[in-house]
């Protein structure tokens, strides 16, 4: 008998996981939307009708004109191979160099995959020993930088375009000039990145010119850290934590999950300790305990968490102090006289438990939190003896002293400087505090600012000269890890634009001109061949590899290139101890908690996972990655707790006007649940101007609401609400929903070990046949075209939402990886967006008796946020399958879900039919067209149609360009299963051995997921780790109940928390309620 | 009453049947000739900037299609060698061959510093969303003809097969019609027949296949003890002359060629 399944009816109590307020509260017009999959597709807007009426006949005659010229004989194309062999090129093959990204802090190694010497992918690099092979989204989408058609290209003159030859005449004048006189009145400015050869030919440029002056700026890594070590353990000192070592964590707003690492591969090392298969081993994990006044993804990861304003985080540490360390009690006493007593049972219940874990306990202060926590926080880790077992002092090598921006503004005000060179990625007339007015300053003191930098940012505007940079990609150089590992920095292309590298232009000041565009030397053939003429820059490097391998070994050089580190380079700990005197000396500086109220609350400047401090603004893969939390594109916003959001009356988009001592912004606000009330919270690096087509006029710039540069919490804010001129904002939050079904499962200690098959429907589906004879199950008897396991490939996936944090590596990786366009704010506005992986994020809150009673304020300030991504379930009884038409998306005999684009006609049946929404379709050719051309089909001015030169060297080869009016999906990256499998059939020949070695093949996703949380591979191969995972007691399906039968499994996530803690037991409270 | 329709309107309903089978016939046979992969490949033979013969160099010469196309066993291309190939015989202070031929002028001028590389028109074109994969086909038994046809005798290289997504298929669905012993891969003049009987199954054995299983492709239930039975069975079945019918299937079983039909093995 046939079996109708109906999805269940939500009930009326019971725990629940919720995307927005919208959805929580069950809003009409968000209802309305529910179960639509094109949100704004099935309709077009006035303008859309407007257009087509008045160009449908310009472009039928168009169309019919070019209809003509397509069908004459095919064109006659090309084969050009090279003149002479180039080393290791197979042409159709791709290359894989390993080399690292620059950063301040620390770098991050990498391999490049290049195809016929164009680098398409970046991914981590597996062998290096301080990272374990993942990547995060910054690193990922860098790639698309150096391909920016919006990159500065030429050298400027004041703004204006300048040749290479008049900036290099102007650079042998100064070197002239500061030759004569010793360097007087010569200033750098340059970032935070750590480079042997840089540090060397600095120290060896302050010998040539010893008056000039080094001076040090990165926006966001700012000189507290730095400063607290140096008082703390003594000058240049840095710490790297080990979390891996860590088995209780405490963080006070440290966001060490995403934009605040503590080391090289902080989750990696975190997730290390997550692996507990089933609730009743909870306690083999890792305990993490997070405090902070918004949610970040370690907040999003925590056991507990606290939510609490930014500016009482110094009561915060100081309750901790006080309770770990009794000789702190003097110095933190008045801090904590009025300590509101929830906080208080709070923090002294954390630190019971990690006094219980002493010796593998630590406490984390964020980077940009305020002295005193930084120091508390120390004083906290000292009296829990982590440092030597779970946090190493590193001593960072001897260079120039370094100013800070501070002490540059100085000298400028006193007429010091006469010629300023700016290095750093930074963009200080941008971002330096408003009340300093850097650019008039520069003016007015005829300061000569040359600016170098990949980006025509507003320093670059402002500069005398400015300086197009080479990437990363495009140059040699030198980088440290944050453990001190030496990793050489290998170009992968001549520079696209003719740009110098920072080392070149250093050197250039040397004497040693190498950069700019290469004039075609005129040889006269009679003449003997002058020996090739090495590069500068190459052999800086070389002869700081030299110093730093004790040799300059070719083997040993070599080697370092293949592998993209040299071994045996990380740096020892120096064992320093802690200067405990100096704590008290910080304490005392810390400012008490200030009266906050919705009118005046705190402001909370943090960076932007997707431009961070404004140097990504121009980056479309970043732009368009939803920010993890607020599932915010193509924006910022002034971030409000749902309480305060309220009170002030409120609604998302609704301009709110933020008044600072140093300036004002009106800046559109959004809710957010899990936001601690009266708090306001705003990314940076957003509303710059002529910065690229993407990034000019996105998002407003908090910047000049900041008085002096390391001023992250300002107090004594004023907040008012403005009327009208509300903001259109693209959030993805409330796109393609999953109707609150048990989607995302949780647990904690005490539940059922096999909780995740028991979860709500799925305990009692009893099991289905299946009426078709098509492919299911394993081949046998019953189901003779079933998948056949034993002569082929079954792939199959697991996501472990226990590691997962949602931090959209994975999201951009598979971009990058398949060729995904990006489509733009007004497109992700009408639910258009292309990422084949939607990284969905749920609140939950605590069990409610009744669903249509609204939420109370302390529901949504304690609201729990879970992260899941969702690509294509590669279902093996595929709904979307049965509705094409056209025969466009099949099944393959290795269980993938297939899609051949080239046979789509854009039905999007598939789509309406995936009840997992995982499909996306080409609205406009995306892949071809600027995104401010899409609508203009044929009639776009011809400079203008098209994709820009320079990205389409950024797509790779193997994975087909979609055009308009295709679905596409995830694939599993079917050309690297493809790939490995003609790679077996090349070992295999004529024997029958044609399994994959195990566990050979990754797919972009998981090789970019630094936490581990993507399994994949052959399920078909017992050995392989596929098969682990999917026998876990925590794997489970989404939908399992409406028997697609979903290739992708989830493993429900566990939670270690503390019993002892308030609120503990509604903590993930699971419930068999769930629906 | 009036007449609606004047008198020369009686013959329209016959004149317009008449025209629409001349239409039709029309359209069927542009369709027949224009649309099919015969009008828009077989047999495109574009003239290549240097008159390079593969039937001097393969027939006569005996080079191996390998010598130059020296990817195609690891490689999803199968490369158009480098000028600096074609010059290791023809260049100065190389092979010194023919090294005044003007045939020849562009090769010489590609081996200059900077010269401009040679451009060779492309004669088979898969279109851009196929990925063909040369080096899963040449190290699992197909042939260079079996998609090129005898490019060891064109001297000038035509297409010989249409190249379709049908043509395609009809090979992934019965791939035995076209196996042969890796060792022939590069032999274009290679026939069946031209096998020693004895010599294939004593290599099968000797791969690890048992003399049962290779008996059961011969005949669904026969068995075998060792190689004289298989070569009696063998010789019933399919007489004194090696056929492909008899090869094919005996690879395709045991070095398990299952060549995909699906969508994802050439669309990505």
């Amino acid at each position: 008998m046939k079996r109708i399944w109906q999805h269940p009816e939500e009930p009326k109590t019971g725990r629940r996981y919720w995307r927005s307020v919208n959805e929580l509260e069950r809003r009409e017009d968000f209802m309305k939307s529910l179960g639509k999959e094109f949100p704004n597709g099935d309709t077009l807007t006035d303008e859309e009708r407007e257009n087509s009426r008045r160009t449908f006949l310009k472009i039928m005659g168009a169309s019919a004109g070019l209809m003509g010229l397509a069908s004459c004989r095919r064109p006659v194309t090309q084969l050009v191979p090279f003149t002479s062999s180039v080393e290791w090129a197979v042409p159709g093959k791709p290359l894989f160099y390993a080399t690292a990204m620059p950063r301040a802090g620390g770098a991050t190694p990498m391999v490049v995959t290049s195809h016929d010497g164009r680098p398409t992918h970046l991914s981590g690099n597996p062998v290096h020993p301080a990272v374990t092979g993942g990547l995060d989204s910054f690193a990922q989408s860098s790639i698309l930088d150096m391909y920016d058609p919006d990159r500065s290209r030429e050298p400027l003159r004041f703004g204006k375009p300048a040749t290479w030859g008049g900036l290099k005449s102007a650079l042998a004048k100064a070197r002239h000039r500061f030759g004569e006189n010793g360097g007087e009145g010569l200033a750098l400015l340059v970032g935070g990145e750590v480079s042997p050869t840089l540090t060397r030919i600095r120290g060896e440029l302050a010998k040539r010119y010893p008056k000039a002056k080094f001076f040090q700026y990165e926006t966001l890594s700012g000189n507290t850290q730095s400063s607290v070590n140096e008082a703390l353990f003594g000058p240049g000192s840095r710490q790297v934590v080990r979390l891996a070592k860590a088995k209780c964590i405490l963080s006070l707003d440290c966001d060490f999950l995403g934009l605040d690492p503590v080391s090289d591969d902080s989750t990696a090392e975190f997730s290390q300790n997550r692996n507990a298969e089933k609730p009743s081993e909870a306690e083999k994990m890792n305990r993490l305990y997070a405090i902070e006044n918004r949610y970040t993804l370690t907040g999003g990861m925590a056991d507990h968490r606290k939510p609490l304003a930014a500016s009482a985080l110094p009561v915060a540490a100081a309750l901790l102090a006080a309770k770990l360390d009794p000789a702190q009690a003097g110095s933190v006493a008045a801090l904590i006289a009025n300590a509101p007593a929830d906080l208080k049972v709070w923090v002294e219940t954390a630190a019971e438990d990690l006094l219980a874990h002493k010796g593998s306990a630590v406490v984390l202060a964020g980077s940009r939190t305020s002295a005193a926590v930084q120091a508390l926080a120390a004083a906290c880790n000292n009296a829990l003896g982590a440092y030597g077992p779970v946090i190493e002092i590193f001593k960072a090598e001897e260079g120039a002293k370094m100013g800070s921006l501070k002490e540059l503004h100085a000298a400028i005000s006193a007429g010091q400087v006469r010629v300023l060179l700016s290095f750093t990625q930074a963009d200080p007339v941008f971002d330096a505090p408003k009340g300093w007015n850097l650019d008039a300053l520069l003016s007015e003191k005829k300061v000569t600012l040359v600016h170098h930098g990949l980006r025509t940012c507003a320093t670059a505007r402002a500069a005398s000269w400015h300086i197009p940079a080479a990437h990363y990609l495009e140059s040699w150089g030198d980088v440290r890890t944050k453990d001190g590992t030496y990793s050489v920095v290998q170009p992968m292309i001549q520079p696209l634009y003719d740009g110098a590298s920072e080392l070149e232009v250093c050197l250039s000041l040397m004497g040693q001109d190498s950069f700019g565009p290469k004039e075609a030397v005129v040889v006269d053939p009679a003449a003997p061949p002058a020996p090739a003429l090495e590069d500068p820059a190459y052999v800086a490097v070389r002869t700081t590899f030299g110093q730093i391998a004790g040799g300059l070994d070719e083997q040993k050089w070599n080697y370092t290139l293949r592998d993209g580190f040299l071994k045996d380079s990380t740096s020892k700990a120096t064992g320093a101890s802690l200067n405990a005197g100096a704590i008290a000396g910080l304490v005392a500086e810390a400012k008490p908690a200030a009266v906050l109220t919705a009118q005046a609350p705190e402001l909370v400047l943090v960076p932007s996972s997707s431009v961070w401090d404004g140097r990504h603004i121009n980056n479309g893969w970043l732009q368009e990655a939803p920010d993890p939390v607020t599932k915010l594109t193509w924006d910022n916003a002034a971030i409000i707790g749902s309480k305060t959001f309220r009170e002030l009356g409120l609604k998302n988009g609704q301009r709110v006007r933020i008044t600072t001592e140093a300036g004002a912004l009106e800046i559109p606000a959004i809710e957010a649940p899990g936001h601690v009330s009266n708090s306001v919270t705003i990314q940076l690096g957003y509303g710059q101007v002529k910065v690229g087509n993407v990034g000019s006029k996105v998002g407003f710039n908090a910047y000049p609401l900041r008085k002096e540069a390391d001023e992250w919490v300002i107090t004594g804010v004023k907040l008012e609400v403005v009327k009208g001129n509300d903001h259109l904002f693209a959030i993805t939050q409330d796109q393609n929903t999953m109707e609150g079904r048990a989607v995302y499962r949780e647990a904690v200690k005490g539940d059922k070990d096999n909780f995740a098959q028991v979860t709500g429907i799925d305990s009692h589906i009893p099991p289905s046949v299946s009426f078709y004879k098509g492919q299911f199950e394993k081949k046998s008897e019953m189901y003779p075209e079933g998948f056949d396991y034993d002569t082929k490939h079954q792939w199959g996936m697991t996501i472990d939402l226990g590691k997962c944090s949602g931090c959209t590596a994975c999201l951009i990786a598979c971009q990058s990886e398949n060729n995904i366009p990006i489509v733009g704010k007004d497109q992700v506005q009408k639910g258009r967006v292309m990422h084949w992986i939607r990284m969905d994020r749920y609140f939950a809150t605590a069990e409610v008796d009744d669903v249509d009673r609204d939420p109370s304020a302390e529901d949504l300030e304690n609201a729990e946020m879970v992260t899941q991504p969702i690509a294509c379930q590669q279902c093996e009884s595929a709904p979307c399958e049965t509705v094409c038409p056209v025969n466009a998306t099949v099944h393959t005999d290795d269980g993938l879900n297939a899609m051949a684009y080239n046979r789509c006609i854009g039905t999007r049946y598939c789509a309406n039919n995936c009840p997992y929404t995982a499909r996306r379709f080409n609205w406009f050719d995306y892949n071809k067209r600027p995104l401010d051309e899409l609508y203009y089909g044929p009639l776009s001015t011809p400079e203008k149609t098209g994709v820009r030169e320079s990205h389409k060297l950024q797509k790779n080869p193997n994975v087909t360009i979609r055009m308009r009016g295709v679905i596409e999906k995830c694939t599993y990256c079917v050309q690297r299963l493809e790939a490995a499998k003609i790679g077996q059939k090349q070992v295999q020949r004529d024997s029958k051995d044609f399994r994959i070695k195990t566990d050979s093949v990754k797919v972009a996703c998981q090789q970019a997921c630094s936490a581990g949380a993507i399994e994949f591979g052959d399920l078909g191969n017992k050995d392989s780790a596929i098969n682990k995972t999917k026998a876990s007691l925590r794997s489970y399906e989404v939908l399992k109940y409406i028997n697609t039968r979903p290739r992708t499994s989830y493993l429900a996530r566990i939670r270690n928390i503390n019993p002892k803690m308030p609120g503990a037991d509604k903590i993930a409270a699971w419930s068999s309620k769930q629906f | 009453m009036g007449n609606f329709f004047p008198r020369w309107t009686n013959w329209l309903p016959l004149k317009i049947a008449i025209a629409l089978v001349f239409i039709a016939v029309g359209v069927s046979l542009g369709v027949t000739y224009y649309f099919t992969p015969k009008y828009t490949r077989v047999g495109y033979m574009p003239t290549q900037p240097v008159p390079f013969s593969h039937k001097i160099h393969v027939e006569q010469l005996g080079l191996d299609c390998r010598f130059c196309h020296s990817f195609g066993e690891r490689s999803s291309h199968s490369n158009i060698p480098n000028n600096q190939t074609c010059a290791n015989c023809h260049g100065e202070g190389k092979g010194q061959i023919k090294l005044a031929s003007p045939k020849l002028q562009s090769v010489r001028d590609a081996a200059k510093e900077g010269g401009d590389p040679i451009h060779w028109v492309k004669v088979h074109k898969a279109p851009d969303y196929v990925y063909f994969n040369h080096s899963a086909h040449l190290n699992r038994g197909i042939s260079c003809v079996s998609c090129h046809g005898r490019v060891d005798q064109m001297d000038v290289v035509y297409q010989h097969e249409s190249q379709s997504m049908g043509w395609c298929l009809d090979c992934h669905r019965e791939p035995e019609k076209n196996l042969r012993p890796l060792t022939e891969i590069t032999n274009l003049g290679y026939k069946p027949s031209d096998l020693n009987r004895e010599a294939f199954y004593k290599d099968l054995l000797a791969k690890g296949a048992t003399a049962d299983e290779i008996a059961s492709v011969i005949k669904p239930d026969a068995k075998a003890a060792g190689l004289p039975e298989l070569l009696k069975l063998a010789q019933e079945k399919y007489g004194d002359q090696v056929t492909q019918s008899e090869v094919g299937p005996q690879l395709k079983k045991h070095w398990q060629v299952a060549p995909p039909d699906n969508c994802t093995a050439c669309h990505r």
